[in-house]
């Protein structure tokens, strides 16, 4: 695909441009408010009353202690219009409302104290298997059938159909238990004082070592298998015939020609799971006690605690929406076909 | 053209050595910093989500609060009243008051006197709750006051408490309630308290053994031992209670050193862990049971509408007793719990050494006599092999248990196959927990009884008073979840409640407990035995509460930790922190947010950092490889 046409005025190219991205940005907003408007009637609907759940499931209360519950909680009034409308206008406020689950705790820190870790492991797990990923899987596909296509592309493949638990696990025996270089459990050591933030930065590097390890392992596979795909399909176009007819070296037809187009899928993917990144991910989480938002999602479903479920799909929702809406924009950049 | 190629890998190369010598430090320095402290790092997997006691619903949280605060009358090494709060006690001729004289030079963990008055506030806020008809929190502790029919407390000095019961009752003693400190707690507004809006925060002031002086809600937990303890010199300088999300992540922490108890182990790890160096594994009996529940709703006929039991059979006693003779019991402690526990009968466990009494005439597994006592109680076979009720409809009966008991499910295979020959057709299926509590309730707790039969299980208190109550007719609606209706049985509960002759009241049970048996609204599958392991190279006199069959922690009280004593004092590395001395006054360390330098304090903008510097450090390190390539612009 040659690059875009020169002659193309810029005055046009740019309302184009930025209609493009308005109407993208609208999009983005609607999406988001049907997924909250859709999020909050979806879990009021599960079987299991909360106010049953929030009294520890206690076989001995009475019925007032349950309507007393209910009122605290103001789950006694009708579910539309008026539980639906204070939501709304307490969400926007940027109030969450409390836990049902910790009791006393604004969802707002709930959430907060989880973010940091998961974005930390899920998110730093994904840049580095973005870049193994994609460096293994490019090389794969430029050099087919060669050594580095086969092994490389093996072991990721295996490695992606293993769980996290099974990979966690693995890791967990041989480097934590059987060679004591890692801590087993956690993000910190519980109770440790630090000195300075040297120190305590080390105790968080020391405890993610693993954790990190299983995350980008389970993940390689899907960028190097789209990667090496993409490359094989860009390696045919009829433009690398011509470079290569025009004498241009491997090195320099790869780097300047072949992958930026066998970027394009590449990007879309990136962009998408970067969204999901704050989703966490519960059974690598579960494993190493890594506190982050995947385990708090699954433990409040089963509580039932709606404000921490509607905060945690509301940041996921906006997180992923606006992943999804930076990568139609970086589309729209790399790709010119797509922007009219 | 290869040269570039290969150029550009050493200096991939050379980059990434310059990331790694960057890191190594990091990396290379030890993860856990040395203490000049004694930690007692104990592993669980349930969740300390409150330090509000009323908020307990957990084991867990019941050991948090009894680290915090001592009960009035604690539990001794086989769950017999030993001095708490209280010293001594005595009760007056006719029963019915009960005077305290509580532990003299008593002091709270911030060194304020602790007297009668907080014990008389703490039980009259209780009270008062009782009669407002308001629920403490989850309501778990409500009961206890109740139970033991107490009227009024009163603080005639400082030194003497004076609790009046309706009746004469030994349960006074077995009020698993914390005292709190009413210089603390009266500040608090009422609702606060009882909705659990108040969490009661770290620092905790207690006159516990340890009090909590950091929360992570749902991650861990950690106490400092109390500088004004009363008791003899505690072991550990400090006390973690960690939640562990995966059993198999805490056993390997067992085994690494890096936790040295572990609660709740599965039977496969348990047998890996026997004859390990310096680790025991012990099994306890437990306080509770696992039982195969029956649909026994009779009101109205047992009609309800649009739910209700798919026969009448379920209310007939004979009918269920035949189905007992269909569960071989052993087989399932041998399949489902590996072996660790023991074959149900009666519903108090043997765990209640002076209260169980096994069966008169105890079933056996006999498939043919239970088709036999079928064909007795009238309930025939048709030509097709199906078993008709007396209304003449084939017996389909659905099996359910709740998700949170996996196990469970291993039990309904069992007994679907069991009940087969016999002609009933089973259909097992799980449901998940917050659905299946609501599934079960009766009209009378505005639900619709849609089940046959379900297995799910109880815990019990150290009094086998609260195990008792699910069988009462005023539960309906309440905690009887098998709307089992009988007189008699109201009877004999309503006289062992107020009974405190030991001989008289173990007269009492034996009778309920025979009622029950025999009409089986409950067939008690199994006692679960309670599984832990912990490490014998830094702690010292572990012993097991009850000490025949009990485990060290996480049983009645905070009898476990008293007694524990260290191994061998870790010698400091030069590199250890400069930890502040725990004796002298408390030094409460912050809690969650804020404060540099103590504790992990909240680490987000710690973590944006490292994520940063390792982005930079990445594109350094990409920088370095791709820069050569801006010059030379070649024809393409």
């Amino acid at each position: 695909m040659e690059p875009a046409p020169r002659g193309s005025p810029p005055a046009h190219g740019a309302t184009v441009r930025s209609r493009y991205f308005l109407r993208q940005v609208a999009q983005a907003i609607l999406t988001v408010a049907f997924i909250v408007l859709v999020n909050f009637v979806l879990f009021r609907m599960m079987p299991g009353s909360p106010e049953r759940i929030l009294l520890g499931r206690n076989p001995n209360v009475s019925a007032e202690a349950l309507q007393q519950t209910k009122e605290r909680w103001g789950l006694d009034k009708p579910l539309i219009p008026d539980q639906f409308v204070s939501y709304v206008v307490a969400t926007v406020q940027g109030d969450l409302g409390f836990s049902f689950v910790y009791r006393g705790k604004p969802v707002t820190q709930v959430l907060a104290e989880r973010v940091g870790p998961t974005l930390l492991l899920f998110g730093l797990g994904e840049l580095i298997a973005i870049f193994v990923g994609l460096a293994i899987g490019a090389y794969s596909g430029w050099r087919r059938g060669g050594p580095v296509d086969y092994v490389g592309n093996g072991i990721s493949l295996i490695l992606y159909s293993m769980p996290y638990f099974l990979i966690g696990m693995g890791l967990l025996v041989i480097f934590a238990t059987a060679l004591g270089w890692f801590p087993t459990y956690g993000m910190v050591t519980p109770g440790a004082t630090y000195d300075s933030v040297g120190e305590h930065a080390a105790d968080i590097l020391a405890h993610l070592a693993l954790p990190l390890a299983t995350v980008a392992i389970g993940l390689i596979g899907q960028y190097s298998i789209l990667m090496r795909a993409s490359v094989i399909e860009t390696m045919n176009d009829d433009y690398i015939t011509t470079a290569r007819a025009k004498g241009l070296t491997g090195g320099r037809i790869l780097r300047h020609h072949a992958l930026p187009n066998a970027m394009l899928p590449a990007v879309t993917l990136i962009a998408v799971n970067l969204g999901y990144v704050v989703a966490g991910a519960i059974t690598a989480e579960k494993v190493f006690n890594w506190p982050g938002l995947g385990t708090l999602t699954v433990e409040a479903l089963e509580a039932r605690d709606f404000p921490v479920l509607q905060g945690v799909f509301l940041l996921l929702s906006i997180s992923v929406v606006a992943a999804n809406l930076v990568a139609d924009l970086i589309y729209g950049v790399l790709d010119p076909r797509v922007r009219t | 053209m290869r040269a570039p190629v290969s150029r550009r890998f050493v200096r991939l190369l050379a980059a990434l050595g310059l990331a790694g010598a960057l890191l190594l430090p990091a990396l290379a320095a030890p993860a856990r910093a040395a203490d000049e402290k004694l930690v007692l790092r104990a592993g669980t997997d349930q969740k300390i989500k409150s330090l509000n006691p009323y908020a307990a619903v957990v084991v867990a949280e019941y050991e948090a609060f009894t680290l915090n605060y001592d009960l009035l009358v604690n539990f001794g090494e086989n769950n017999e009243p030993v001095p708490g709060f209280a010293a001594s006690w005595t009760q007056s001729a006719d029963g019915n008051t009960w005077t305290f004289k509580i532990q003299p030079g008593l002091k709270w963990s911030d060194g304020k006197a602790a007297t009668s008055e907080d014990a008389r506030w703490t039980y009259q806020t209780m009270l008062d709750a009782v009669a407002k008809e308001v629920t403490l929190v989850s309501g778990y502790l409500d009961g206890y006051l109740p139970a033991a029919g107490v009227t009024s407390v009163t603080a005639p000095d400082p030194e003497t408490l004076v609790v009046t019961t309706e009746f004469p009752s030994t349960l006074v003693l077995y009020v698993y309630a914390p005292i709190l400190p009413k210089h603390v707690w009266e500040k608090v507004p009422f609702d606060d308290i009882a909705s659990g809006a108040y969490t009661n925060p770290p620092p905790v002031v207690g006159t516990g053994p340890y009090q909590a002086v950091e929360t992570k809600e749902g991650n861990f937990t950690r106490f400092m031992k109390n500088p004004n303890w009363r008791g003899s010199a505690l072991g550990a300088d400090e006390v973690i209670l960690t939640t562990f999300a995966s059993s198999d992540t805490m056993v390997q922490a067992l085994r690494n050193g890096e936790i040295d108890y572990a609660r709740g182990i599965a039977p496969d790890q348990f047998n890996s862990l026997k004859g390990q160096p310096n680790i025991v594994a012990v099994e306890g009996a437990s306080n509770g049971y696992t039982e195969l529940a029956f649909n026994c709703y009779s009101r109205n006929g047992g009609v309800i509408e649009g739910g209700g039991a798919s026969t009448k059979a379920l209310q007939d006693p004979a009918f269920r007793d035949a189905l007992g003779y269909a569960i071989d019991k052993e087989e399932l402690v041998a399949k489902t719990l590996a072996g660790y526990g023991e074959p149900g009968s009666t519903i108090v466990p043997p765990f209640h050494a002076r209260w169980h009494v096994p069966p008169a005439s105890p079933r056996t597994f006999d498939i043919e006599k239970a088709k036999s006592l079928l064909d007795a109680a009238g309930y025939k076979l048709d030509a097709g092999g199906k078993r008709l009720d007396k209304e003449g409809k084939p017996i389909t009966l659905r099996l359910t248990w709740p998700d949170s008991e996996a196990e469970n499910g291993t039990d309904a295979q069992f007994i679907a196959a069991w009940f087969e020959p016999l002609g009933i057709k089973v259909d097992a299926s799980v449901t998940e927990e917050g659905q299946l509590i609501d599934q079960l309730l009766p009209p009378e707790g505005e639900g619709k009884a849609q089940f046959d039969m379900f297995i799910w299980g109880w815990v019990g208190d150290p009094d086998p008073n609260s195990l008792l109550k699910f069988f009462l007719a005023a539960e309906i609606g309440v905690s009887s979840d098998s709307f089992y209706e009988n007189p008699k049985y109201d009877e004999l509960y309503d006289a062992q409640r107020k009974e405190s002759d030991e001989a008289k009241r173990r007269e009492l049970l034996t009778q309920m407990q025979e009622l029950i048996y025999v009409e089986a609204p409950y067939h008690v599958l199994y006692y679960d035995s309670q599984l832990d392991a912990y490490r014998t190279d830094r702690f010292t006199n572990w012993k097991n509460q009850p000490a025949a069959n009990g485990t060290p922690l996480f049983g009645q009280g905070s009898f476990g930790y008293w007694g524990l004593g260290a191994v061998a004092v870790p010698t400091p590395t030069p590199a250890a922190t400069a930890a502040p001395a725990p004796s002298g006054e408390p030094t409460p360390a912050p809690s969650s947010s804020g404060g540099s330098g103590t504790g992990g304090g909240d680490s987000t903008p710690l973590l944006v950092g490292i994520l940063v510097a390792v982005l930079v450090v990445a594109g350094i390190v990409l920088a370095l490889v791709f820069r050569r390539r801006q010059a030379g612009g070649e024809e393409e």
